[in-house]
């Protein structure tokens, strides 16, 4: 079964490459070996969402299954959003789980992965913590999410106010992430993230 | 444990005045079944009087089980069911099919997949085919609400899963029209039966989900290993589909439960021994219901170290402070109390037994949330020692049924009695079980129970029950001393405790 893997894989390759679509959408694969079972994915942040002009890229790892089993694949970019762990880059979506389906393909995958930055599924989280600001606070979400994709995706749009919490919090000593991920946690409320940063 | 201390005098005494009662009682008996059969004796004056007897003795015998045991529909605990082997259950199945077969007029392949997908609902089943046999195998997953049609011309297909071109002909599709080569068929079903999956396999194509029938699966598999795999593993799916059969929980067992009713009732499996609720399939658990018992278990794990540290084995003596592990006395000071509150046996007595109820704290609303927690803690931690009390009882009870039966095994090799004649204690031993069993089972409930009359009502059973429980342990332990009538007086009174709460409580 393995040949199948590998073969499926090099043809898939070939796809993604040549593909008209993927260069509009821009998505795009590189082999990261020559065994055809670790590559890594790149997708852009949609436009009109707090990812757009960022690049995220993502590790996919190909089982000996593939294409009967899903790809494993997660986030190696650091992104804020409901469905993907802010800490792992782990992702929830039912195309990567249960509902995958041999006649899918690394470009169904890219693809789907892009509409779910666009399309958060709040009620089936990854993130819990993010979930929970995406539903009782859409406008801190968006201003944290392009935030992060300012930092961590090379996105265009700086937020200044957030920028200055940050840097007020590393100054009581605190590591510049640690201090990213606990005001972003607590809804950017320095008196709670700095008592998070300390217990 | 069992004061095994040389009793034989005071043993042999107990005895001979025991079968004397036997026999007393016997020719009582036996008196009142002639006059109320005096008929019966009138018109077979034929009949040898031994032969009399023996008839009478057996009437009498069925009398005494209507006395002592619940008729069917007073038991709440009472339920009907079959133990099956593997082929009845089989056959119990393919008759199930075949049923539908010619009812629908559908190939068997296809009758399993709808009793599957609607829990062997034949009925329910059949009233959809009656009003839309379309719908019904659409809403099934079976046929595609459109069919894929394939519109190439070609003699060449590229199959989606490989990507290889092959010929048309190789090309396999099942009801939806998707069309994959034979091989990608083939590893695909090896793969799922190798994760467990066999009768939910949906079609491989994208935001397809028709369910792939047995013959099809069955037919592209190349290895035979895997089909007989697949059988074996689908036959299992359709057990635990069925909402009427069950496979017996323990260790390598093979049974299969039928009951025509899929309630939370016990089921002791006639091969292994084990008992468990019909409905859920884990330890039996009345009066709990399986929602609640599932929350408290789970409960359970996730506090078990909190817990581990209450429920130590030991307790100190609360007369002399001694640690002791729990036996009855006070090894030290002979101090006898209640190893559940540790208050003095005396009190206890026939007294109201009052150890077995939480007492909540009853301003807790208007206490900080750090009180109300420390509060929830303790209030769970006084049920669950209760509960972990019963359970650890349970295994001491074990052990001293083997001393029983022990012991019994020693007086009929020396001529004291014959083994019937011992039976009693074995029963006694079984019945304070079963009723320590229920005991525990209370506690997860009362835990869960909303404060009110109906929970004071619960409690005031269960403190009932466990000091009839307490008071048979003691006997149980010192049967060899108790007084036979004492002992058989003490079962009933337990056992009918134990119907009361069960009765009031336990909502099937």
């Amino acid at each position: 079964m393995a040949n199948i893997a590998a073969a499926r894989i090099q043809r898939e390759f070939k796809e993604v490459v040549k593909s008209e679509e993927v260069e509009r959408c821009k998505i795009k694969v590189a082999l990261k070996n020559d065994m055809y079972n670790e590559l890594e994915g790149t997708i852009a942040g949609p436009p009109d969402t707090p990812y757009a002009g960022g690049t995220f890229k993502l590790e996919i790892k190909i089982p000996e299954t593939y294409p009967f089993n899903p790809p494993k694949v997660k986030f190696t970019t650091r992104i804020w959003h409901p469905n993907i762990s802010s800490v792992t880059g782990a992702i929830c979506l039912d195309i990567l789980k249960d509902q995958w389906a041999a006649a899918m393909t690394l470009r169904t995958v890219l693809l789907s992965l892009q509409a779910l930055l666009a399309a958060a599924e709040p009620d089936d989280p990854q993130d819990a913590v993010v979930a929970k600001q995406y539903k009782d606070c859409p406008e801190i979400f968006i201003k944290t999410a392009r935030h992060w994709t300012n930092i961590y995706a090379g996105g265009p749009h700086r937020e200044l106010d957030l920028e200055n919490k940050i840097t007020q919090v590393m100054g009581m000593g605190f590591d510049e992430g640690k201090a990213r991920v606990a005001l972003s946690s607590h809804n950017w409320d320095m008196e709670r993230a700095t008592e998070n940063l300390l217990s | 444990m069992m004061p095994l201390v040389e009793q034989e005098q005071l043993t042999l005494f107990g005895e001979t005045s025991r079968l004397h009662n036997f026999k007393m009682t016997d020719t009582v008996d036996m008196k009142s079944q002639n006059s109320d059969d005096s008929d019966y004796d009138e018109s077979d004056n034929m009949d040898e009087d031994d032969e009399d007897d023996y008839c009478g003795y057996y009437d009498n015998d069925t009398d005494d089980l209507d006395i002592d045991k619940p008729k069917k529909s007073d038991d709440p605990e009472y339920f009907e069911f079959d133990l099956l082997h593997l082929e009845d259950a089989e056959r119990l199945l393919n008759e199930e099919v075949e049923a539908l077969c010619s009812k629908l007029k559908i190939d068997p392949s296809l009758a399993k997949m709808l009793l599957q997908v609607h829990g062997w609902n034949k009925e329910s089943i059949i009233e959809r085919h009656i009003i839309d046999h379309g719908k019904l195998l659409v809403d099934s997953k079976i046929k595609p609400a459109v069919k894929y049609k394939d519109t190439c011309f070609s003699n060449y297909r590229t199959c989606p899963v490989c990507y290889l071109t092959v010929q048309k002909d190789q090309m396999f599709s099942v009801s939806c029209g998707h069309q994959f080569c034979k091989e990608c068929w083939d590893s695909f079903f090896q793969i799922q039966i190798q994760q467990g999956i066999t009768t939910g396999i949906e079609c491989m194509e994208k935001d397809c989900n028709i369910l792939v029938p047995e013959d099809f699966i069955c037919s592209a598999l190349s290895k035979p290993d895997f089909r007989d795999r697949y059988s074996t593993r689908s036959f299992t799916d359709h057990i635990e589909g069925h909402p009427q059969l069950r496979f017996c929980p323990g260790p390598n067992c093979s049974v299969i439960v039928r009951a025509k009713e899929n309630k939370a009732k016990k089921v002791e499996c006639g091969q292994c021994k084990t008992i468990f609720c019909f409905k859920c399939g884990i330890d039996y658990h009345a009066p709990t219901d399986c929602g609640t018992i599932k929350k408290w278990l789970t409960k359970c794990a996730d506090d078990s170290e909190t817990a581990n540290y209450i429920s130590a084995n030991t307790k100190d003596c609360p007369k002399c402070h001694v640690c002791i592990e729990k036996t009855e006395q006070c090894t030290k000071c002979k101090h006898d109390f209640c190893w559940m509150c540790l208050g003095d046996w005396k009190a206890h007595g026939s007294e109201y037994y009052e150890c077995s109820r939480y007492k909540e704290n009853p301003n807790i609303a208007n206490e900080s949330a750090h009180a109300q927690a420390r509060e929830a803690l303790k209030k769970y931690l006084f049920y669950f020692e209760r509960w972990e009390n019963h359970s650890k009882s349970l295994e001491l009870e074990e052990q001293t049924l083997l001393k029983i039966t022990s012991r019994i095994q020693e007086k009929v090799m020396n001529n004291a009695g014959t083994w019937i004649d011992w039976q009693y204690l074995l029963d006694a031993a079984a019945l304070l079980r079963k009723c320590r069993y229920t005991l525990q089972y209370t506690y997860p409930y009362a835990y869960f129970m909303e404060k009110g009359a109906r929970k004071q009502l619960f409690e005031y059973q269960q403190a009932q029950l466990e000091a009839e429980v307490e008071n048979l342990s003691w006997k149980v332990e010192r049967a060899e001393i108790t007084d036979r009538g004492d002992l058989e007086n003490q079962m009933d009174v337990a056992e009918k405790r134990r119907q009361t709460l069960l009765k009031d409580f336990l909502e099937i």
